[in-house]
């Protein structure tokens, strides 16, 4: 019986096929034996004769079984962001467009790595070039709305909502799924992982319930380059994610918008902040599983 | 009558057809089922329980679900689009559910030509 546990991420079983079969009778393996040895006779005398007919056909040239209907288009790589050197400081890079009359401000990391955090932000802390928040709370219980992992603890989990951005190693992975190993691979591997409102999902505008118009963020994935976009203006689910295919995303999942806080930090070391950094004061209290994106530049290795 | 599969806790039960089951996805301790009028079932059984449970009361006819990685229990006679390189499974019957999920680039080529040679 096989263990059922024991399975890898990149293996796949067909479940109750380990019924045992019966072994095959002796008069089985004699009729078998038989039939093998009259097919190799007849392989056999059929590669003889085509030896002859081929070297007539050697002169011809050879047809092809099909042909290709449609020559496959390369999609030259274009990216948004700089080429900046490995070996210079990680910093956030801020470009401003206007598409569809929305304007919108993409923050390109360089030189920086993605991970989670939960709780109040450091301002203070040097390390972070880019800073905005991640998941939805939940106004019952004050939960994290989705699945999260946080360095390799699952914090919550749930199918709320289908958009997922996960951090392992390293790698960022932007994608619309229900169900992604994402979240078993970075519990596993000590990445991140959260939910929220997918936004495009291969190209192609997903629609979501919220109608209502607000200041949208995202994190994209446009031809394997990862980055940030907020509007300038307040637009609806669906204005802004026309707007993050019009610019050529791939795939696209919110952050929250409206008045949340975050910061980005350029290549001269300016802080720009968004939203409202004083919101959570007086009558409004942060709730304690508030959780960030967080961008953090990348340890060079000549540094101690 | 088909068998159906009987999934038990001390305190409830569900008794559900296989070919209702959409795909079984693991969620930490718990795993969740997606049925194919599109309600999801939260189970408090993990993966490996539940493809155990499938083995023995199903037996052969349990076959119609294939395990793939750790995460994921999927209904064979769903799988309507797969591409690797996106690492995208999708799940209709093309008339009432849409599910998409993820696996390993690996698993899915493995599901792709095991699809291929039952055809051949």
């Amino acid at each position: 019986m096989k263990d059922f546990k024991d399975i890898q991420d990149d293996q796949i079983r067909i479940v109750g096929q380990n019924v045992e079969r019966k072994p095959l009778s002796r008069g089985a393996w004699v009729a078998i034996i038989a039939l093998v040895m009259i097919a190799i006779s007849a392989a056999a005398l059929l590669i003889a004769q085509q030896r002859e007919a081929q070297t007539a056909e050697l002169s011809a040239p050879e047809p092809a079984l099909f042909e290709p209907i449609e020559k496959v288009e390369v999609v030259e790589q274009k990216w948004l962001g700089s080429n900046v050197a490995e070996e210079r400081e990680g910093f956030t890079e801020i470009r401003d467009t206007i598409i569809n009359d929305i304007p919108l401000r993409i923050f390109i990391p360089h030189n920086a790595e993605m991970s989670l955090h939960i709780g109040r932000m450091d301002k203070e802390d040097k390390e972070v070039v880019y800073v905005a928040q991640a998941a939805d709370i939940r106004a019952d219980n004050g939960g994290i709305v989705g699945a999260f992992v946080l360095k390799g603890e699952p914090r919550a989990w749930g199918l709320s909502k289908k958009g997922f951005c996960a951090s392992i190693n390293g790698v960022v992975t932007v994608g619309v799924a229900e169900n992604s190993h994402l979240f078993e691979q970075a519990t596993e591997e000590g990445g991140y992982f959260f939910r929220q409102y997918p936004l495009v999902s291969d190209g192609q505008l997903v629609e979501n319930e919220p109608k209502g118009k607000s200041i949208r963020r995202a994190i994209c994935d446009r031809q394997g380059e990862i980055f940030m976009i907020e509007s300038g203006t307040a637009e609806s689910f669906h204005d802004f994610a026309q707007a993050l295919v019009d610019l050529g995303v791939d795939q696209a999942v919110y952050l929250v918008g409206s008045s949340a806080y975050g910061w980005a930090v350029d290549a001269e070391g300016n802080v720009h902040e968004f939203g409202e950094d004083n919101y959570y004061t007086g009558r409004h209290r942060m709730p304690k599983n508030t959780s960030y994106i967080v961008w953090r530049k990348q340890q060079q290795e000549f540094k101690m | 009558m088909k068998k159906q599969l009987i999934i038990s806790t001390s305190i409830d039960l569900v008794r559900i057809a296989p070919e209702k089951i959409v795909y079984i996805a693991s969620d930490g301790n718990y795993s969740t089922l997606m049925q194919t009028d599109n309600e999801v079932r939260m189970l408090s059984y993990q993966l490996g329980q539940i493809e155990k449970m499938i083995s023995s009361q199903l037996g052969s006819e349990g076959n119609i679900f294939i395990r793939i990685g750790k995460s994921l229990i999927i209904n064979r006679s769903y799988i309507y689009y797969i591409n690797i390189a996106r690492q995208k499974l999708t799940l209709s019957d093309v008339t009432s559910f849409n599910h998409s999920v993820t696996a390993s680039k690996e698993a899915l080529k493995q599901l792709k030509e095991l699809l291929e040679k039952e055809v051949k």
